[in-house]
């Protein structure tokens, strides 16, 4: 009987051992960490791109394919952070809506450019699936849009990169480490 | 290997990945079920099941959204011991309480009430399906997804006879193979 603890037991300190290193991760990237607050974010996105900074705001969504992705606001929705789950993380779950959060991870930035929003057009116009590509709002409803709604979003975008006078819209997002619940 | 061996062995491979993957083929069966309908609109949530309620609320005195009205809202649909936060944009409050939102239309009043319930276990079963987890679990899915392709092979020499795969068994497979190559054929 103890023998059979014993073997049960191998796997369980294997799996402590790699929580505890994930924390040790975590921490260490607290030390030289930026503060950012969800209504500057996109103000001062750019200079931390590829950096740890730590978010705090209220969760206004999560999404539903998988809880990968949830967004951050502050007071109104109209400024909204992207958070994508790290590989630590295993989904957002949508218990979360509505409950304020404190998020570590690392800014990212994605480019769109002219090439993206055609084969973006290009996925939209197919029948099958469509969800993989394009820019995640976490507005209500922004996952069920129809094909037109998504098309209509790809020429608006089309303008703003017109507009911009650059040769690629910076959409922000943070890749969170990890994240806790404030009480 | 004697041809009466060779159908001990695949018996027995048949007999002990079935019962050893009983529990991976129910968990991926039934949150199979909810993926297909959630995919195909059934659903709007693969894990909590929502209830939507529309109302016409009173608007805020003075015009003032605030966590005062958010409560007095809330007291109206027995929700305010359950408050969580609120946001205002333009034209509308949205308040949070642990099972759902409230949302109102700060012109009109129109409310929309949310409600959601989780869909214990299943929602675990979901989780594992997404194989959001990862680590281990996505050697051990392999395994399963590799089982079952030796259970489908194993299984068609089972039995003997016309029952088995020279006749009963053949024309049944083939049917099983056609349909989804139909449904390609006709929709991808």
């Amino acid at each position: 009987m103890i023998k059979k603890l014993f073997l049960l037991a191998i796997p369980c300190v294997f799996l402590l051992a790699s929580c505890n290193q994930t924390t040790k991760d975590a921490e260490n990237k607290k030390a030289d960490t930026a503060t950012l607050a969800v209504l500057t974010f996109f103000d001062s996105a750019s200079n931390h791109i590829g950096k740890p900074i730590r978010i705090e705001g209220t969760v206004i969504h999560t999404c539903k394919h998988g809880g990968k992705r949830m967004f951050l606001v502050d007071g109104t929705d109209s400024i909204r952070v992207e958070i994508t789950a790290g590989n630590n993380i295993t989904k957002f779950d949508e218990s979360l809506i509505g409950s304020k959060v404190k998020v570590l991870g690392v800014l990212k930035e994605e480019r769109v450019d002219a090439k993206y929003l055609n084969e973006w057009e290009a996925e939209v116009k197919k029948p099958a699936e469509n969800h993989s590509t394009g820019i995640h709002t976490g507005a209500k409803g922004h996952e069920d849009k129809g094909t037109q709604d998504k098309l209509d979003e790809i020429n608006s975008l089309r303008n703003d990169l017109k507009n911009s006078g650059k040769d690629h819209l910076s959409f922000f997002s943070v890749e969170a480490i990890s994240y806790t619940v404030v009480k | 290997m004697q041809r009466k061996t060779l159908r001990r062995w695949n018996n027995a491979v048949h007999r002990d990945l079935g019962y050893f993957f009983f529990g991976m083929t129910l968990i991926y069966a039934l949150s199979g079920i909810i993926m297909n309908h959630f995919k195909s609109g059934d659903f709007v949530h693969p894990d909590y099941s929502k209830r939507y309620e529309q109302l016409t609320l009173a608007l805020p005195a003075g015009g003032l959204a605030d966590k005062a009205y958010a409560l007095k809202s809330l007291e109206q649909v027995h929700e305010e011991k359950y408050f969580k936060s609120y946001i205002t944009g333009t034209g509308y409050i949205q308040i949070f309480f642990t099972n759902g939102s409230l949302y109102i239309d700060l012109i009109t009043g129109k409310a929309e009430l949310e409600e959601k319930t989780p869909r214990y276990v299943l929602k675990e079963f979901n989780l594992l399906h997404y194989n959001n987890i990862k680590h281990w679990f996505t050697w051990f899915s392999d395994a399963y997804a590799v089982a079952l392709i030796l259970l489908a092979i194993s299984g068609l020499f089972v039995l003997r006879g016309k029952n088995g795969i020279k006749w009963r068994g053949a024309l049944l497979a083939f049917t099983g193979i056609l349909i989804p190559v139909i449904i390609i054929l006709l929709y991808a």
